[in-house]
């Protein structure tokens, strides 16, 4: 499969090639520098040099994403580094992970070397990759907002979103309490979103928002679980996550725990950059068959032992 | 050298150095000294055994920290990476607050407009939003810098800019009469610069310019951004997907701080250098 998208190279791929190439670099940093001075020339173009350097030191990638991953033998991924279990550094100082199993099986499949990157989220999501990554396998949310500025080929697991409190919280028994409550989510989540009544799937109903007021604290998702393990309300009533980071942290930190029914159903999908559907295509042809040869399920088993894959799709 | 006034007044006033023979003697100074340092030490020491911290989690976690083994994908990672991160940012920034202090010392007014200009702008806006700016911003108008890059140039620029003003008042504070004294002789510019007036620059611009240069060792953090392996971001990382905050921190901190000191060592060498005839004229 992989080698039938080969064999037409993207149509759309050249303008964006000539625009970003190497050449408009240094016309872009040798303009910007040189209307200073006409004495203190030499400096200026010592300054010049420099700068030249820093840039066209940098790597420069160019074209569309399938195109360039054709071309380089490497898909570049990005994820959150403190994600667990989705994505974290591990004992031996490697990525692991759901997620990160997930891209390895999918590079494995496409025959290409995997290269992780790990820059902050908030990088991430305002899109604009700009040819620095090919794909972002990282528990994302489609989002509407995101779909302005990212593509979302493939769905690839889904897990609800819930409420978790300490386990001393006696107040707060669903989330029709938390009205006026300091409640923690990951900064730019979908989750901020949700308390702040503005989360639009796009081709699921908005979920139901029974409560008012609601003082969202984002921040680093683990640094919430701990805030909210020193006690109910010292730093944080509650927090918004996703049912499986909130396991995850109800067994490292023993002192939480999760209240209400699910809140609602999320689906997690599999990140591109805007404007290449032959990589799109590559992409969603690609996990259906992860999903249909048992590869997804066994990754899922893994970490979670039960399947959150099924009704990714 | 410094140029002596025949009756040099000025090297009177530049005697009175604080081992001036009119100071009281100091019994045991550095005995003293070393003393507080150490109940210091063992205080700081006894407030960290209260965290019940696992030293075993930290050695185990210590090569990946000091970055002794490189990271997954074969570059430099931890302290290695900041201290290359600071090392390079402190050339580049050298040479940049070394070309806008001349610029803010120039009579021509364009050369003072850009130097003035840069220097206002780098310090008046936030590191860790010129970070970004540079990363996310110069994309859009068709520079695709790579992580590091991104780094190093807004580091360097950044402290450039406040650099800029520590050498301008270094040179400043060199007397004008030194430069003057030199023309008389007939010295050639270059070498006024370079044997008059610089070395006495240095002398002045040291001290601040090292406190800068420990200040920058932290801010390289600010490149975990972009994500860096650096020594903070290891530790962050560490410490979010494990939960040991305390551990993690601590032993990040205390990296932080032993490459801070050694930093301090050779400003402090670098200070004896440059300072050594002052010091020589403070003798009796």
């Amino acid at each position: 499969m992989w080698l039938e998208v080969y064999r037409s190279p993207g149509i759309g791929a050249m303008p964006i090639a000539h625009k970003h190439s190497p050449t408009g670099n240094q016309c872009v940093a040798g303009r910007l520098v040189k209307p200073a001075g006409v004495e203190s020339n030499t400096a200026v173009n010592i300054l010049t040099i420099l700068l030249l350097l820093v840039v066209c030191s940098a790597p420069v990638r160019a074209g569309a994403t399938l195109d360039r991953v054709k071309h380089s033998g490497i898909v570049n991924d990005v994820l959150f580094n403190s994600y667990p279990p989705f994505s974290f550094i591990d004992a031996d100082n490697q990525l692991a992970g759901f997620d990160v199993d997930v891209a390895r099986a999918f590079a494995a499949r496409l025959g290409v070397a995997l290269k992780l990157a790990t820059p902050g989220w908030e990088t991430i999501v305002s899109g604009r990759w700009q040819g620095r990554w090919d794909i972002c396998i990282c528990s994302m949310s489609p989002t509407d907002e995101r779909a302005k500025v990212l593509s979302f080929p493939v769905r690839y697991y889904s897990s609800p979103a819930v409420l978790t409190v300490h386990q001393n919280e006696t107040y707060i028994k669903s989330i029709a309490d938390i009205s006026g409550k300091r409640v923690g989510v990951g900064v730019g989540s979908s989750y901020e979103n949700y308390l702040n009544k503005a989360l639009v799937i796009p081709g699921v109903a908005p979920p139901a928002y029974p409560f008012h007021d609601v003082i969202a604290i984002p921040g680093d998702e683990t640094v919430n679980f701990r805030n909210l393990a020193l006690g109910p309300g010292v730093r944080l009533d509650a927090i918004v996550s996703d049912l499986a980071t909130a396991r995850a942290s109800i067994a490292a930190l023993h002192t939480l725990k999760i209240v209400g029914p699910v809140l609602y159903a999320e689906p997690n999908v599999v990140v591109t950059e805007k404007g290449d559907p032959e990589w799109d295509l590559t992409v969603s042809r690609t996990f259906d068959a992860m999903r249909a040869d048992g590869t997804l399920a066994g990754i899922s088993k893994k970490w979670f032992g039960q399947d959150i894959t099924l009704d990714g799709h | 050298m410094a140029i002596e006034a025949p009756h040099g007044a000025s090297a009177h006033e530049l005697a009175a150095a604080p081992t001036g023979e009119r100071d009281p003697p100091r019994r045991y100074f550095r005995e003293k000294v070393w003393l507080t340092w150490a109940v210091l030490v063992v205080l700081l020491c006894g407030g960290c055994y209260e965290l019940h911290l696992d030293f075993t989690y930290v050695a185990l976690k210590l090569p990946f920290l000091l970055g002794i083994r490189l990271s997954p994908d074969g570059f430099i990672q931890g302290a290695v990476l900041t201290v290359f991160v600071t090392g390079v940012s402190m050339f580049f920034a050298l040479s940049v607050a070394l070309l806008t202090a001349l610029g803010r010392l120039s009579k021509n007014p364009l050369a003072f407009a850009v130097a003035t200009f840069y220097a206002s702008l780098f310090r008046g806006t936030p590191l860790m939003v010129q970070v970004l700016i540079i990363y996310l911003a110069l994309p859009q108008i068709g520079i695709v810098l790579g992580a590091l890059s991104s780094g190093l140039i807004a580091l360097s620029l950044n402290y450039g800019a406040y650099l800029a003003e520590t050498i301008r008042s270094g040179i400043m504070a060199v007397p004008a009469g030194q430069r003057e004294a030199a023309m008389a002789l007939g010295l050639p510019r270059w070498v006024i610069a370079w044997k008059v007036t610089g070395p006495q620059a240095l002398r002045l611009i040291i001290p601040p310019a090292g406190a800068l240069f420990v200040s920058m060792l932290k801010d390289s953090s600010l490149v975990s951004l972009m994500g860096l392996w650096e020594l903070n971001f290891l530790a962050q990382s560490y410490a979010r997907s494990t939960y040991r905050y305390m551990e993690m921190l601590i032993a990040a901190a205390l990296i932080y701080w032993l490459l801070s000191i050694v930093f301090e060592l050779i400003q402090f060498r670098l200070e004896r250098r440059f300072g050594r005839g002052v010091a020589a004229l403070g003798r009796p």
